[in-house]
């Protein structure tokens, strides 16, 4: 299913002191938007890519960041892009997390 | 003869309009009284139409719409997994893993499955073209925050 | 697809991960779009089913629980469940939900043989009480009785402990728990002088082996089994040794399925405490500093009716829980009969399977891991067992540290919690306190501020003689809260339906859902489950967790915390307690149970303002003060200085759980160790300070055969037992389609040989018959367990094939934990009234009720 749009989010824990400055990279990023917990050093951050490899990559890229501890994948979800599925009247959920 | 439950008062109680499918109910309840014999229900059809199902909510693990009979799942084999792993999604069309289950109990990506994950049955079931015994009233939470949505068609998407 | 779609996704997605990461997010981040309305509330909550424990996290909308996931925050299981916990969003809306009470009425009045209507709580409470005081007054409270269990939340069990011990005067009082790890808690007090694993799931990343001794794990503990898998397959040298009596999902992913001879296992433990001691791998200076010997008493019958011949013939049948002390000569010896062939022959396992299994526990530098459950427990033999397998890591001293652990699993949610540490079992007081011991029971009067002398010192019935009693007439007025009894108890047409219909008796049965139980009896109360209250845990690895009330129940349907509570509203002190303790006490005269019990200055202490804010809490605001952490904090004053140490009651609303004994805020994963156990004494290295001597017992016993076998006529072993789709006798997991639809009915499975043999196709309807009664059922001849010839298994959770029908009501002498595993039955086609074999296709059900 190439033709799709997935949606997840991230945990970053980074070092407190860094996490103001690693929060500016991860806006910069394409498709990343960071919603919150500078303060915690614990990002709350969203992802929006095209495949499911994009996320792995992205996650990869975010966790070799220097003052980055940790980043977790929370949340994942996925649905075609194009609108042949609505009027089948399912909203047709991609493969998500656990 | 052990008294019955009276079912036109419990109809007006507790349940709604069509809510128990009749037939079915000493398949939940037992038989009435519970001495009699039953017999056994039949065995069902496992579905094997390879339609996805929507799900209840997105952290509800999709169940299985193809058999799985006589598929390894040991030590040495995952049949799931080839189909299901990413390098072999492109010839069989199947849904890839989700990216989920690369990560380890730690939190830590990992080039393919974790171990974790391994017995993929724990959460994916199949399903069998068995008529479910009762309604069951959860509500998609999609009704709850686009009731608009759901009230007419679904056209805009 | 629309870009509101994408926002509402993006919206989750966000308000999942501040979820995971315990962060608030500011509000414009939280309500993107859409706003306000597409934000969920997340609250954390443990799974409602098995022992396991895994954190869930509740997504509540409108008032309606529309989204689970699995804590990712949660130790137990980082944000994995197993497919029942995924589907927990639904368990509370079956259509047929239980939402007034209903009650046997004739002409408008209560009539045990009328048909079931809905009453209002007034009508139904008030037909409860004159029958509990006519028989009180008639009977005596040892008519009387409760059958609770461990899926009632800490207080709902410490409030029916109360209740009946101390309102009531009666120990009448278990829970369904007995079924399923009585043995296991027997065994632990036995030994440690303490109840509950002196590990933790820690152990699973530490282990170099696993043994599973009778656990399905892969089914029944689906998440620990992740644990499991996941050490296996991530270091090289693990290994995996599953014993069962068929192979199944878990010996799928075993390195060796060792498949033993039913009641066989006791030979095999025995064979392997023989081989350390031949092997010179006893751990001399461990077993000389911490460990005593002790010979069990044999030959001790198998728990049925005393008139029965098998009870007759026994010994000891009377006192099979005694034991002499001895040496480790004496055990050496009594062991030293199991070598390695009559080990063999008794089991039926290859001898090379037997000796690696013997190697494994005796190679000092191998931690091993003990698994069991209920092919454990469920045993006439099942409190040998369990000593066995202590037997085993007591001498080799792999006990007490990171790996090296025997762990008991359970099978509900509180066994641990409510059963054993609150303590509802007919012998029990809480923080492993005992009924018939006068300090104990001075110490509880003391904690619950009641008379000198009012709780009973005589050991309550147990469950399967609650049913015995009730068929004969001598247990009255019998309360059945948060179980399915009549399902899943033993050869129930013989011995469970006929005192529930005996006229004599008034069974009420407070529930969810309309349950066989609950059909059978005569007061229905509908209940409120689950996040429908607030409500507390106890795991199998001592973690004790809380949730909120999270939603409301539906229609009347109230908690049994608010059931055992009210219900205690309509009893006076006078009318239930004896004179003469009222006259040593005259300050307790004319109180209201309620009053005496719970507005006792204790349970009432706090104040409805330290309620967190944002939640419902129905009990607390109809009592006016905060009735769950009155209630946790009296019973935590039982354990706290003695080993049982809980955190403060807040504190456990804020975590994801803490394993006893918290001391000075830290929880306790490993016992008995010092350096991980603050209770054990500098200098000593291991004190299992719950005895006397700071020893655990090393106790002796031999094989000895089930109490039925197959023979000519019933010429099949019967193994009952779970499936991973369906929680126990299915009442909850039945109404969400997509479990029922993954395993939408029991079948018998059965050797391809074994159908063969006996004419029979894959799905032929069969009858499966033994000394007691009969039901039918399906042949299955592939599929998920593979049982050797000689063997079928059935699963219990069918209320239309009820498997209890047939079992045997045999229980260890010593536990009075009924036997699921071992009774002896035939398979035959089932005939149509014509005599021809029925199709096995149509539905021959019957029509409409």
């Amino acid at each position: 299913m190439p033709d799709a749009f997935h949606v997840s989010s991230l945990v970053v824990h980074c070092r407190r002191e860094r996490a103001a400055a690693i929060a500016a990279v991860l806006r910069d990023m394409d498709g990343m938007e960071v919603h919150g917990g500078v303060p915690e050093g614990k990002l709350v951050v969203t992802l929006e890519t095209a495949t499911e490899g994009d996320i792995v990559e992205r996650l990869n890229q975010v966790q070799l960041l220097d003052g980055v501890l940790a980043a977790t994948l929370v949340f994942h979800q996925f649905e075609p892009s194009h609108p042949r599925d609505s009027s089948t009247g399912s909203s047709s959920y991609g493969s998500l997390t656990p | 003869m052990r008294p019955r439950l009276l079912f036109t008062a419990m109809a007006v109680a507790c349940l709604g309009a069509g809510a128990l499918l009749a037939q079915d109910a000493p398949r939940l309840r037992g038989p009435d009284p519970f001495t009699r014999e039953q017999a056994a229900p039949p065995m069902q059809r496992p579905i094997t139409n390879d339609i996805r199902v929507k799900r209840n909510y997105p952290d509800q693990p999709p169940v299985i719409p193809h058999a799985i009979e006589g598929y390894a799942l040991d030590l040495n084999a995952n049949k799931c997994m080839s189909c299901h792993a990413r390098r072999f999604t492109e010839q069989s069309q199947a849904p890839m893993i989700s990216v989920t289950h690369y990560q380890d109990r730690e939190g830590n990506t990992l080039g393919g499955l974790a171990p974790r994950r391994y017995a993929c049955l724990a959460c994916h079931v199949p399903q069998t073209e068995a008529r479910p015994l009762v309604d069951n009233r959860f509500v998609d939470m999609d009704v709850l925050t686009e009731p608009e949505r759901h009230s007419g068609g679904r056209s805009n998407r | 697809m629309d870009l509101s779609r994408r926002d509402l996704m993006k919206a989750q997605a966000a308000a999942a991960a501040a979820a995971a990461a315990n962060v608030a997010l500011p509000a414009e981040a939280q309500n993107i779009t859409l706003g306000e309305e597409l934000r969920l509330k997340w609250d954390k909550a443990p799974c409602r089913f098995c022992g396991t424990g895994c954190g869930v996290m509740v997504g509540v909308k409108d008032g309606r629980v529309v989204a689970t996931h699995g804590d990712m925050r949660a130790e137990v299981n980082r944000g994995l469940n197993c497919v029942k916990g995924y589907f927990l969003s639904k368990i509370m809306y079956g259509a047929d939900r239980l939402t007034r009470p209903l009650m046997r009425m004739r002409d408008g009045r209560f009539d045990k043989q009328g048909e079931l209507q809905p009453v209002s709580w007034d009508q139904a409470f008030d037909t409860m009480a004159a029958h509990w005081k006519k028989v009180l007054k008639e009977k005596g409270p040892e008519a009387v009785g409760m059958f609770g269990s461990g899926q009632w939340t800490l207080w709902e069990g410490y409030a029916a402990s109360k209740l009946m011990r101390a309102g009531f005067r009666s120990n009448n009082l278990d829970p369904n728990a007995r079924h399923c790890m009585a043995s296991a808690a027997v065994t632990f007090i036995r030994t440690f002088g303490m109840d509950e694993p002196m590990g933790c799931y820690d152990d699973f990343e530490h282990a170099d082996a696993f043994v599973l001794w009778g656990s399905n794990m892969a089914e029944m503990h689906p998440i620990l089994w992740t644990r499991v898998t996941d050490r296996r397959l991530s270091a090289e040298h693990v290994r995996i040794h599953t014993l069962s009596t068929f192979e199944h999902r878990t010996t799928d992913l075993s390195d060796a399925a060792v498949i033993f001879r039913p009641g066989s296992d006791l030979a095999i433990l025995n064979y392997i405490a023989n081989h350390i001691i031949q092997a010179g791998a006893v751990n001399r200076d461990f077993v000389g500093k911490h460990v005593n010997f002790r010979l069990a008493n044999t030959d001790i019958g198998y728990g049925l009716r005393p008139e029965h011949v098998l009870e007759q013939r026994a010994q000891h049948a009377g006192d099979a829980q005694v034991s002499q002390a001895a040496d480790f000569d004496a055990y050496a010896r009594l062991v030293s009969e199991y070598t390695l062939d009559r080990a063999h022959e008794l089991s039926g396992v290859p001898k090379s399977q037997l000796e690696a299994l013997a190697k494994l526990y005796a190679d000092p530098k191998t931690k091993v891991m003990s698994l069991w459950t209920m092919g454990f427990n469920q045993h006439v033999r099942g409190v040998w067992a369990n000593h066995m397998i202590y037997n085993i890591h007591l001498l080799t001293g792999k006990i007490s540290e990171p790996g090296n652990s025997p762990f008991s699993l359970t099978g509900q949610p509180s066994a641990c919690g409510t059963a054993r540490e609150v303590g509802t079992f007919s012998h029990r007081l809480p923080a492993d306190m005992q009924v018939a011991n006068p300090e104990h029971r001075k110490l509880a009067e003391q904690l619950w501020k009641i008379p000198e002398g009012l709780l009973p010192g005589k050991v309550g019935f147990h469950a399967v003689q609650q049913d015995r009693m009730l068929k004969d007439g001598k247990l009255n007025a019998y309360w059945i809260m948060c179980n399915n009894n009549l399902q899943t108890a033993p050869n129930t047409n013989n011995e469970t339906y006929p005192g529930y219909r005996n006229l004599e008796n008034l069974i009420v049965c407070s529930d969810p859902y309309p349950t066989v139980t609950a059909m059978a009896a005569d007061i229905v109360l509908p209940t409120a489950m689950w996040v429908e209250k607030e409500g507390g845990y106890g795991n199998a690895e001592r973690r004790t967790h809380f949730w909120h009330q999270l939603v409301d129940a539906p229609g009347e349907a109230r908690s049994d915390l608010w059931q055992l509570m009210e219900f205690s509203k309509r009893f006076t002190t006078d009318e239930v307690w004896p004179a003469e303790i009222l006259e040593k006490a005259p300050e307790y005269r004319g109180k209201s149970l309620f009053d005496a019990l719970f507005r006792n200055g204790q349970v009432d202490r706090f104040p409805l303002s330290d309620m967190a804010p944002g939640y419902e809490n129905r009990e607390s605001k109809e009592y006016g003060f905060y009735v769950q952490k009155g209630l946790f904090e009296e019973y935590a004053s039982f354990g706290r200085g003695h080993g049982h140490d809980l955190a403060p009651f807040d504190t456990y609303h804020e975590v994801r759980g803490l394993r006893w004994p918290v001391v000075d805020g830290k929880e306790t994963r490993w016992r008995y160790r010092e350096g991980l156990d603050p209770y054990v004494e500098k200098g000593t290295g291991i004190q299992f300070y719950g005895n006397p001597d700071k020893r655990a017992n090393i106790m002796g016993a031999p094989y000895e055969p089930p109490a039925e076998a197959p023979d000519a006529e019933y010429d099949l072993w019967l193994v009952t037992g779970r499936v991973l789709e369906h929680w126990h006798s299915g009442s909850m997991t039945l109404r969400v389609p997509e479990l029922y639809k993954a395993f939408p009915g029991a079948i018998l499975f059965m050797h391809p040989e074994d159908a063969q043999k006996r004419g029979l196709r894959r799905g032929q309807e069969v009858r499966i018959a033994s000394r007691r009664g009969e039901i039918r059922s399906r042949v299955e001849t592939r599929g998920r367990n593979k049982v050797p010839r000689g063997v079928v298994f059935v699963p219990f959770f069918d209320a239309s094939q009820l498997i209890n029908k047939v079992t045997l009501d045999a229980t260890d002498p010593i536990s009075k934990q009924t036997d699921y595993k071992k009774c002896a039955v035939k398979v035959v086609a089932a005939m149509n009234q014509a005599g021809a074999p029925a199709p096995s296709e149509p539905d021959a059900r019957g029509g409409p009720r």
